[in-house]
């Protein structure tokens, strides 16, 4: 499914003294298979933006569009089973006995068959590498665990969407790179990922196409290296900048924006000056 | 800036800016004064001098009114009980077995008057006074009572800790019910039982969330130092001043007045 936002504002609190205006009209399209990434500092409206996605929010002026159809039209359910959100710090909204249980949340509500909600609990805890907790409780382990678990309870609903805030604030190294890795995963089995994040390196390792917000609306979105190399500025992944002081001795560098690409550019510098 | 937390309206106004253990007295003072009020004269007066402070605080009509709003089923109630079964006085009308007497139109009205008074009262004094400004004017007042070991500086602290998490709290459920509204959760429609049921995945991690803010905030209290309110100071310091007195002062004039009257 293709997702579009055109000129979408949204203010909160219309109409009274605390009026603020998130998003100054966005338009944006998530195209069908790509990881598409969504950086922006404190209070650009990212998390405003991703909940326009699933109707969540609704736009205080401007259109969601679901397959060039207003996403208005549609069943809200439907439309939300179809773009899985998955807020900020989600393990926050764990609350069944077992985990098992709490992935189950989202199926039973499908008017499954009971067969079907367990094979898609078990899927989606296999996919985030969670299978071995499913009957622990959620009280008793790590927040990495406990993350893992609640991304688990959306994918369980098998959205063609996946929206995920800010999906590795405050995860240990490890976790944080399988996390990235099923990111990847999912895009390779043929779904479209959006995802919120403050960490540019990651970024640079897993998206198809990036967008900057800047209070309430797009500075930039493209390709990676289109995006971070357009200024020069601190605001780039390591790897950017990197490749941006090869570059004044090295003109060849061009604009490799992942680690394996940076690496593979350095070598050749290397190797062409021996 | 948040208006669900209580009934504070922040303005500039010689009420607001009162001791609130001034305005605390006052309020109590007129309180009981107001069960001493027993004639039309007297009501009047009375509600006359309410409104002029009232005025005085610069709260607009429409707010102010608003108070009343909650407690207005109660005064219907217990006037009209009043007003069919009291058995005192001369009957002004009656349907069949229902009668209306004289002394049941003198209660309903006296009893009416005086809730809605009680309540304007109140609001008045919780309207023009910050929650934690209202904390700590009871601590104080509180605080004779600390002799009979009663644990007025907790209770003050428990009573501002409450107010303050208010807001967090309730932010805190309004982004637990989107997760689970992005999951398919459904809160309105079915029987009673259902839209109970609906509500425990967001109760279920609101108390456990609660229960970890408790946590790390007496973490936070006991890092700072915290260890009672033995020898404790205040950030912001109450002065009561001569000004403050006029507080109860003029509650007991106003009633003393009502009461002539």
């Amino acid at each position: 499914m293709r997702l579009e936002l055109r000129d979408v504002r949204h203010v909160y609190a219309l109409g009274t003294p605390f009026e603020v205006a998130a998003l100054r009209g966005v338009s944006l399209g998530v195209e069908p298979g790509e990881i598409l990434a969504i950086v922006g500092g404190t209070g650009s409206g990212k998390s405003t933006l991703i909940q326009h996605l699933n109707l969540l929010l609704e736009p205080t002026s401007g259109e969601v569009l679901v397959d060039g159809a207003d996403a208005r039209t549609l069943n809200r359910g439907e439309l939300r089973r179809r773009v899985g959100l998955v807020f900020q710090f989600p393990e926050a909204a764990l609350f069944a006995p077992t985990f098992a249980e709490d992935v189950a949340f989202a199926p039973r509500r499908m008017d499954l068959d009971e067969d079907e909600v367990e094979s898609r609990v078990r899927d989606a805890l296999r996919t985030l590498g969670a299978e071995r907790l499913a009957q622990r409780s959620p009280f008793s382990l790590s927040g990495g665990e406990r993350r893992r678990v609640a991304i688990s309870g959306v994918l369980a609903m098998r959205p063609e969407v996946l929206v995920l805030d800010e999906p590795t604030a405050g995860l240990d190294p490890a976790t944080r790179e399988e996390l990235l890795g099923v990111i990847r995963a999912l895009r390779d089995g043929g779904g479209t990922v959006v995802f919120v994040s403050h960490e540019l390196d990651e970024v640079a390792e897993v998206a198809d196409r990036v967008c900057v917000l800047e209070r309430g609306s797009i500075r930039a979105s493209g390709k990676p290296a289109e995006v971070f190399y357009a200024e020069e500025s601190a605001h780039a992944p390591a790897t950017v900048r990197a490749a941006l002081l090869l570059a004044r001795c090295y003109p060849e560098v061009g604009r490799p924006v992942s680690f394996d690409e940076t690496l593979a550019t350095i070598r050749g510098v290397l190797e062409g000056s021996r | 800036m948040n208006r669900t937390l209580g009934q504070f309206y922040p303005a500039t106004s010689p009420i607001h800016t009162l001791d609130p253990r001034a305005k605390i007295s006052a309020t109590a003072l007129f309180v009981v004064g107001l069960f001493l009020v027993d004639s039309i004269a007297g009501f009047v007066f009375v509600a006359g001098a309410l409104a002029a402070v009232v005025a005085a605080s610069r709260i607009p009509a429409g707010p102010f009114l608003r108070f009343f709003k909650p407690v207005a089923p109660l005064v219907a109630l217990t006037a009209s009980f009043q007003l069919f079964f009291s058995r005192e006085g001369e009957v002004l009308l009656s349907w069949g077995f229902v009668e209306v007497r004289e002394g049941g139109v003198r209660l309903a009205v006296f009893l009416a008057l005086r809730i809605l008074l009680l309540v304007a009262a109140a609001g008045l004094l919780t309207a023009t006074t910050a929650p934690l400004a209202l904390a700590d004017g009871m601590e104080d007042l509180l605080s004779p009572l600390k002799k009979m070991r009663f644990p007025a500086h907790e209770v003050a602290m428990m009573t501002s800790i409450a107010l303050r998490f208010i807001p967090t709290l309730g932010e805190e459920a309004k982004r637990i019910t989107t997760a689970q509204a992005a999951r398919g959760a459904d809160f309105s429609g079915g029987g009673l039982l259902r839209r109970a049921r609906a509500l425990l995945p967001i109760l279920v991690p609101l108390t456990v969330g609660a229960f970890r803010r408790a946590d790390e905030l007496a973490e936070a209290m006991e890092s700072r130092g915290y260890k009672g309110g033995e020898g404790r100071t205040r950030f912001r310091e109450l002065r009561f001043g001569p000004r403050d007195l006029l507080a109860p002062l003029a509650a007991v004039l106003i009633l003393a007045g009502g009461v002539v009257l």
